[in-house]
């Protein structure tokens, strides 16, 4: 299936219209000098030459270099992703913890002021363009209040001696004992975690809401508040079960969508992630990184849904996969 | 049930928890760490390398650590000065030759010297490792003295040899090096623009080491610009061992002569340099101990880490927060002297483009004045011929068409459209709706596009042109641009050098059987075209200015063109940042500047 991937991916990649040796150039380009970028950036061979080269060293689990830069595109790709996951699995991890508990009160207090206003505010989670509310976030927190960074990893004072093991800063500076620098990049952390996490926050609260009052309405859970059983235990234990599943299938797509949010997260954020990458080599149509990054994505949306399907099984034992 | 049910309820708090924890990616227990390795050395592996769905594996990606070059602790002593530049982007590569792009540039330019540079905010040419030179009356042999006592950053000595081993590190296909960068899918860009091509093709037939502090340069032809080419950021000077040393790393290991050298480059974060003290030219030492130079995308949340003190100095603000800046009491604006220049560009394949009456009358419609004071941000100057008044090619004596919608409207009466001009017709097409072509995107000569192509059409449709605007997507715009199938378009540039010659002829020379160019219009004008070629083949500036106002007198005077503005692209500092001083090229020396803290 991922060859698929990379066989549309190929070909839409090249679809876009705009060429990079002209971009390169900019506005100084000439006929004779864009044709000189084209041989060089090995452009000038057909479509289907330069595929059937991407294909075979592919095999090899070569992405190709980078047109703009010349770096192997799986090297920088593994390079940069530590710094998207910690965003991600902030943003998600945030989303959970807030969206979740507040669709169950929602759900538990349908139509109260808080079910009321936590559905206007997941309303505006959902509408509300992520790379707006980042840069509202970091003129806020940032500028006016001065409480939180505006961007960036860690100050920059901080970072000049650092040193990296496995890539994850905050898992880093604490294995190092830096434990300032750990404080200060969970500052920094902080707003692109919250933008990033508003929207999946908003669904999971709305989704949790939705399906917890379908159960709540089931014949079962009225047994089980005749049996005298507290709302919390009912709430908790017998219906939240089995309004878990479609919750889980939404946390796992939206674990795949989070990476788009990240290319306007990390931009506005300086966030040194996949998303900036990805963002420049769109604008700069550096084919390879397009290509490493799309395939990438496809990678984590499917291992995503696998992990939801397994946990959909443990949760509930009627899912049986042979 | 309710055994199975509590024990599987069990399994997915756990499962939970255990995301939690390598979601948190603050566990107690850090994940087994894989070897370090290399960022660019190593080639990265199979597929498996790819990373795993981060919430299904606790399989960390193995991280190289960036810094080329040893990490040098903070002095003690003294709280070190350092200067915090925010950039619009990364750099690509830290070897002067091997890149094309501006962001680079600003960082190679502190690292490397060139032969000879440009002083100050000007473009005039002042001696840099060469400290005097002189040509030969055919003007083909460029003979160099070398300043002496130069070391490179490893403690090497800069002499004429390296010089020649740089060059043909640059130009010579068969260099092992050179070889070996190609092979590793790197690009020579520059230097085949600059010099024509590689090997047999360049135009620098030989460069020769006279004697230890003398290089002689023999060119194949005259070049007009060859002393402004040299002095581009392309062409500065590695240590010859560090180069060799370095090999197909050299992006990452950089070590010239400069004032800085570089201490790490952690991609897509930061670039940091350091004062080097062993610098040739100790009146001109660098007064900050380092220098971080920022990778922050995006132009408001530069500015918002301007505001917050994360950093001292930018460029790239949107043209409405020139305001902002001016109106905060702990900023100062600074305006780089403009070598840019927006245009209007007819397509001549277009029948009605073709009569210069039409193309007068738009000129005469547009009132340059009002979108440049209402749309600038108060950076622009009103634009009258390719070159800004601080380039040495502008023609002082050129007097611009007046804006005058009514004489606008006479010449299209006396061209055929008493009625006014709403249509254009392809050569052998079907009349079809006039359009102009707006960017879709902000460029220093054109802050405001949009805002701008608006004011241009309410200005025409006052003259009775009526005209629709478009855009589209930045890379094919500059796509439908080189292929010409814009009929009427807003467009412009920053020139990469101060010499007149490369802007006017990439864009009015004809190649040697005078076809016109695709990429400009089919604008098609011989007489323009051999003038510029004969002024490219002279050396001295003093022949070579006159022709050159003679060729903006024409550009005007046939409408070839419509300049609408320079502009004097803002930076935003500190007001504790002093000495910066902003070069036309925006390859400045950061070795001037100095903050107080």
């Amino acid at each position: 299936m991922l060859i698929g991937v990379s066989v549309i991916v190929f070909g839409f990649v090249r679809l876009i219209p705009g060429d990079p040796a002209v971009i390169m150039l900019g506005e100084q380009a000439t006929p004779e000098t864009v044709a000189e970028m084209r041989q060089i950036l090995g452009l000038d061979k057909p479509i289907s030459e330069q595929y059937l080269i991407y294909l075979d060293s592919l095999r090899h689990g070569d992405l190709g270099k980078s047109i703009l830069r010349g770096d192997p595109v799986a090297g920088e790709l593994l390079r940069r992703f530590p710094a998207t996951a910690e965003l991600g699995l902030s943003a998600i991890l945030i989303a959970l913890l807030v969206g979740i508990p507040s669709g169950i009160v929602s759900a538990r207090f349908r139509n109260s002021i808080f079910d009321n206003s936590s559905r206007l505010v997941a309303l505006i989670g959902v509408s509300m363009p992520i790379f707006w509310l980042g840069l509202m976030l970091s003129w806020f927190f940032g500028v006016k209040l001065g409480w939180l960074p505006t961007g960036g990893l860690a100050t920059t004072q901080l970072t000049l001696a650092d040193e990296r093991i496995t890539g994850f800063m905050a898992l880093d500076s604490l294995v190092t004992g830096d434990i300032a620098l750990f404080r200060d990049h969970v500052r920094h952390l902080i707003l692109p975690a919250v933008a990033l996490a508003t929207m999946p926050m908003a669904i999971f609260a709305r989704m949790t809401r939705s399906s917890l009052l379908e159960v709540l309405g089931q014949d079962y859970v009225r047994t089980a508040q005749a049996k005298g059983l507290s709302d919390l235990v009912v709430t908790m234990r017998h219906a939240m079960r089995n309004a878990l599943l479609p919750i889980i299938t939404v946390v796992a797509l939206q674990v795949g969508r989070l990476l788009s949010g990240t290319i306007l997260t990390e931009t506005v954020f300086s966030w040194p992630g996949v998303g900036l990458w990805a963002y420049e080599a769109i604008t700069a149509r550096d084919y390879p990184i397009i290509q490493g990054v799309t395939l990438f994505v496809a990678v984590v949306f499917v291992l995503s849904n696998l992990v939801a399907d397994i946990l959909s099984a443990a949760a509930d034992p009627r899912i049986k996969y042979r | 049930m309710p055994v199975h049910m509590r024990r599987s309820i069990a399994v997915v708090l756990f499962v939970l928890l255990a995301l939690v924890l390598v979601l948190s990616s603050c566990g107690p227990t850090p994940a087994p760490a894989e070897a370090p390795q290399d960022t660019a050395v190593a080639a990265p592996a199979a597929t498996e390398a790819m990373p795993a769905e981060p919430a299904a594996t606790e399989a960390k990606p193995p991280e190289p650590t960036a810094a080329p070059a040893e990490p040098t602790a903070v002095p003690a002593v003294a709280e070190p000065k350092v200067l915090i530049f925010g950039a619009e982007g990364e750099p690509t590569c830290l070897d002067p030759a091997l890149q094309n792009d501006s962001i680079t540039g600003r960082v190679v330019v502190q690292i490397f010297e060139t032969l000879v540079k440009y002083d100050k905010d000007t473009t005039n040419i002042v001696p840099g490792l060469a400290k005097s030179w002189e040509v030969s009356e055919d003007g083909t042999v460029w003979t160099f003295h070398l300043q002496e006592g130069v070391k490179f950053h490893d403690g090497t000595d800069f002499d004429s040899t390296a010089v020649v081993k740089n060059w043909d590190y640059w130009a010579n296909e068969q260099n092992p090096l050179h070889a070996a960068q190609v092979t590793d899918g790197k690009k020579f860009q520059h230097y085949p623009l600059d010099f024509r091509g590689f090997g047999a093709d360049s135009l620098i037939a030989n460069v020769e080491a006279v004697d230890p502090y003398t290089v002689k340069f023999t060119l194949s032809q005259v070049q007009a610009a060859f002393l402004d080419n040299v002095s581009m950021y392309y062409y500065g000077f590695w240590s010859p061992a560090a180069l060799e040393k370095a090999g197909i790393e050299s992006c990452k290991q950089p070590i010239g002569t400069g004032p800085f050298k570089l201490v790490e480059w952690t991609q897509n974060e930061q670039v940091v340099l350091e004062r080097f003290d062993g610098y040739w030219d100790q009146v001109h030492a660098a007064k900050v101990d380092q220098v971080v130079i920022r990778n922050i995308k995006d132009n408001s949340a530069r500015l918002a880490a301007l505001k917050a003190g994360e950093i001292d100095a930018l460029e790239g603000l949107n043209p409405d927060d020139v305001a902002v800046v001016k109106a905060d009491p702990n900023l100062q604006l600074i305006l780089r002297p403009s070598l840019n220049r927006a245009y209007l560009a007819f397509n001549f394949k277009i029948k009605e483009f073709q009569d210069q009456r039409v193309r007068q009358a738009i000129a005469q419609a547009i009132n340059k004045q009002a979108i440049v004071d209402s749309l600038y941000g108060g950076v622009g100057m009103v634009a009258n011929q390719l070159e800004a008044p601080s380039i040495w090619g502008h023609n002082d004596e050129l007097v611009d068409w007046p804006y005058d919608p009514e004489a606008a409207k006479k010449l299209l009466a006396e061209a055929g459209y008493p009625d006014g001009l709403s249509q254009m017709t392809w050569e052998g097409g079907q009349p079809e709706p006039l359009v102009l072509w707006y960017m879709p995107v902000a460029r220093p000569y054109y802050p405001n596009p949009k805002e701008i192509a608006e004011a241009i059409a309410a200005d025409l449709a006052k003259a009775g042109i009526t005209v629709q605007l478009q855009t589209v997507d930045w890379a094919v715009y500059l796509d439908k641009w080189q292929k010409g199938e814009m009929p009427f378009y807003m467009l412009g540039a920053t020139a990469p050098n101060g010499d007149p010659n490369g802007a006017l002829c990439t864009y009015f020379c004809l190649n040697d059987q005078n076809e016109p160019k695709v990429g400009q219009g089919y604008l098609h004008d011989v007489e323009v075209s051999d003038l510029l070629k004969q002024a490219g083949a002279m050396t001295d500036r003093e022949k070579r200015a006159p022709v050159y106002h003679q060729v903006e007198q024409m550009i005007h005077d046939r409408v070839l063109r419509i300049y609408i503005a320079w502009t004097t692209p803002p930076l935003a500092l500190s007001k504790a940042v002093s000495g910066y001083i902003p070069n036309p090229t925006t390859q400045e020396f950061f070795n001037t500047i100095d903050i107080s803290r």
